[in-house]
């Protein structure tokens, strides 16, 4: 086996993530809160839900980003540690469905704003969806040196 | 008995003769009345005179292009009676109603956000949904309204994160401010709370919404009505079917469609199953507030066979798609009838087991006894909806009183509890739970056969409709103006937890910080309806951040 920090490591065999709704409608929320329930039970990868952006190694996104929201978004990116790693979920976060539907508010994706490793489409994904999205980041970051 | 619509309609002509312009009453429990200017008020009063229990459901404003038209839809009996007032659009002023009925504080301020119409005498006049960098002057649910106003300045849009005014954190005082969101550890939706606590004791609290106004009103009148179900249905996703329903029905009454008994029994169903999960989802998020992670757990495990159930119905487990103008837009397959049953009595069994924990479970009852008190009266006062009313001992409920769908054939109690407390909240959905699991199970042995819909002509004729719909948080109100085009001409959704979240304030001040959680969980926010059209990183600026463990449970994560 090739040579592994022990950051590293630590971050492929438990990755910290922070949930974030950039105003969606609730649906991929939920969807992702049931991933942490007996059925699906995403800590068997060492996932760990963290509160706050600064222990997160991963941030996953759900709903089109608001003009309200926008900003926060932003300062939270800024706030996680590198390397950092985004997972936009749903059909708002990857591609921003209100903002093609002449709703003012929204924007557009999460990816006009910040950039983003793993897309998981659907409305609202499944949780086997979700996880299969958490799944692939985890081969990505095995990739990412440092 | 003269039904309450006509009551009321009497009751005004007799008081305000010749002030009233215009009365339609199109369909049983409706009724639209439009006052001369400045009429408003009395009318308004005497509704409130005239039937007890009566309250504000929610303020419409609609730009008529001359003029813009408030409509003060009342609830009265099951009944909801819309007083209508136009102002002028150059100098849009009318005077407040807050005076009469605190319950509608909110509503205004969202009409002064959207449509620029100032309510004289309003105590607190603010932005309620718009982001602080909309420009002003520009109201978006007015006609001649187009995004490339505000398209100017929208990247780079920076704010600065959350701060607290320093108000009261001088020396001497020892009240201390602390900002809770948008991005919190506690709720899965971005809101603010500004909680200003003297040592333990919460002494005030200021919800910041918004963060998730999408525009969907906006939204709405550039799709055709068949579209519009479509995006009504993403206004939530866990109360989706209610939206759906309640919209669906708003066209069919504008429409004059009757639809199948057929639909009629197959979207109870889907409402119920919706509420099922819905309710289940507080339970369990309530359980890991109060620190019963195994609850938690439990309650999301016992949740999931509901989720599966309703893919089996409707093909999707959270959004299905169901509703259609008309009818449903899939079949039951009378072969899941034994399946249904088979899921729905395991689910039955285990309700009996929470019901148990919930009334028993000694912490439980530490936890969430006469915590978040709402009086009968201030739950009045305040217009609240559904649940958190029926909390408070008061037996309203729209499947009763107002009964849409297949409601006025299907048996089944409204539940109510009179402790007024978060303990008595969350009983009401326990005991919720069982009863949809009743109604369910009748409407699939009584299913009617037929056709499951009807077809619709995408143009709607003139007119407009009031709809609402018990969702699991409570009323749900759609308004729908169509002026004979396939585009509805104005959508306006009132969701429960705008009219719940104005208790916030009352439940929580003088409790304790600790309760803060307990309080909030009892009320199940869901603030993507509320903003339609809000998690938390806590800035505050002294050494506060134990307090934030007190938060991190709030909800969910």
């Amino acid at each position: 086996m090739a040579h592994v920090s022990l950051t590293k490591w630590a971050r492929l065999k438990s990755p910290w993530i922070l949930h974030f709704n950039t105003g969606g409608c609730n649906a991929c929320d939920i969807e992702f809160l049931v991933l942490l329930t007996p059925r699906y039970d995403i800590e068997r990868f060492g996932v760990l839900l963290k509160p706050s952006p600064r222990q997160a190694d991963a941030l996953i996104v759900t709903g089109p980003v608001t003009r309200q929201i926008a900003s926060r978004l932003k300062v939270i990116y800024e706030q996680m540690p590198s390397p950092k790693f985004v997972i936009a979920v749903g059909a708002c976060a990857c591609s921003g469905m209100y903002a093609n539907m002449q709703c003012y508010g929204a924007l557009g994706g999460v990816d006009k704003f910040i950039p983003v490793d793993v897309y998981v489409p659907g409305c609202p994904p499944r949780p086997e969806a979700i996880l299969y999205g958490v799944i692939k980041l985890l081969k990505k970051m095995k990739a990412v040196k440092a | 008995m003269v039904a309450v619509e006509q009551t009321a309609v009497d009751i005004l002509k007799e008081k305000l003769g010749d002030n009233i312009l215009e009365i339609v009453t199109p369909r049983p429990r409706r009724a639209f009345i439009l006052v001369k200017r400045g009429f408003h008020r009395d009318a308004v009063s005497l509704l409130l005179e005239r039937f007890k229990r009566s309250g504000i459901s929610t303020i419409t404003g609609i730009d008529l292009g001359d003029e813009i038209e408030l409509d003060y839809h009342m609830r009265c009996h099951g009944a909801v009676i819309t007083i209508k007032s136009r102002v002028s659009r150059e100098k849009p002023q009318i005077e407040t109603i807050t005076d009469l009925i605190p319950g509608a504080r909110l509503y205004e301020r969202e009409v002064f956000d959207l449509l620029g119409v100032v309510f004289e005498g309003h105590p607190n006049l603010k932005r309620l949904l718009l982001s602080e960098d909309w420009p002003e002057g520009s109201y978006p649910l007015r006609k001649d309204w187009s995004p490339q106003d505000v398209k100017k300045n929208l990247h780079g849009v920076y704010s600065e994160p959350s701060k607290i005014n320093d108000q009261g954190l001088d020396e001497t005082t020892s009240t201390i401010n602390v900002v809770v969101g948008p991005q919190h550890p506690a709720l899965l939706e971005p809101e603010r709370f500004l909680f200003k606590v003297d040592g333990e004791v919460v002494v005030d609290v200021e919800p910041r919404l918004g963060y998730v106004h999408r525009g969907i009103e906006k939204g709405a009148e550039s799709l055709t009505f068949l579209q519009d179900v479509h995006l009504i249905e993403r206004i939530c996703g866990i109360c989706n079917v209610s939206h759906t329903t309640c919209f669906c029905q708003a066209v069919e009454s504008i429409g004059e469609i009757e639809i199948p008994p057929r639909a009629k029994y197959l979207r109870t169903i889907v409402v119920e199953l919706n509420r099922i999960h819905s309710h289940l989802l507080l339970l369990g998020t309530a359980g890991l507030v109060l620190g019963y992670e195994s609850l938690f757990q439990y309650v999301f495990r016992d949740r999931e066979p509901t989720l599966d159930l309703m893919e089996m119905v409707t093909g999707n487990r959270v959004i299905p798609a169901f509703n259609t103008i008309g009818g449903v837009r899939r079949d039951l397959k009378p072969e899941l009838n034994e399946k249904i049953q088979k899921i729905l009595g395991r689910l039955e069994e285990r309700m009996r087991f929470y019901k148990a924990v919930f009334k028993e479970d000694p912490t439980m009852r530490l936890r969430t006894e006469g915590v978040g008190m709402l009086k009968k009266s201030d739950a009045l006062k305040l217009c609240v909806a559904g649940p958190v009313l029926r909390g408070s001992g008061i037996k309203m409920d729209l499947r009763k009183d107002d009964a849409y769908a297949a409601y006025d054939e299907v048996p089944f109690n409204v539940i109510t509890y009179k402790e007024c407390d978060s303990w008595a909240r969350l009983m009401v959905r326990v005991e919720e739970t069982v009863e949809s699991i009743n109604i369910i199970r009748y409407a699939v042995e009584h299913l009617p056969s037929g056709p499951y819909r009807v077809k619709v002509p995408r143009k709607q004729p003139k007119g407009e409709a009031v709809s609402r719909v018990e969702a699991p948080r409570g009323e749900l109100v759609h308004y729908v103006k169509s002026t004979g085009t396939i585009y509805p001409y104005r959508v306006k959704v009132r969701s429960p937890t705008l009219a719940n979240i104005i208790s916030f304030h009352k439940i929580v001040k003088d409790g304790y910080v600790a309760d803060i959680p307990a309080a909030l969980i009892s009320l199940d926010p869901c603030f993507s309806c509320t903003d339609r059209v809000a998690f938390l990183d806590v800035n505050n600026n002294r050494s506060w951040s134990w307090r934030l463990e007190e938060m991190k449970d709030l909800k969910g994560e």
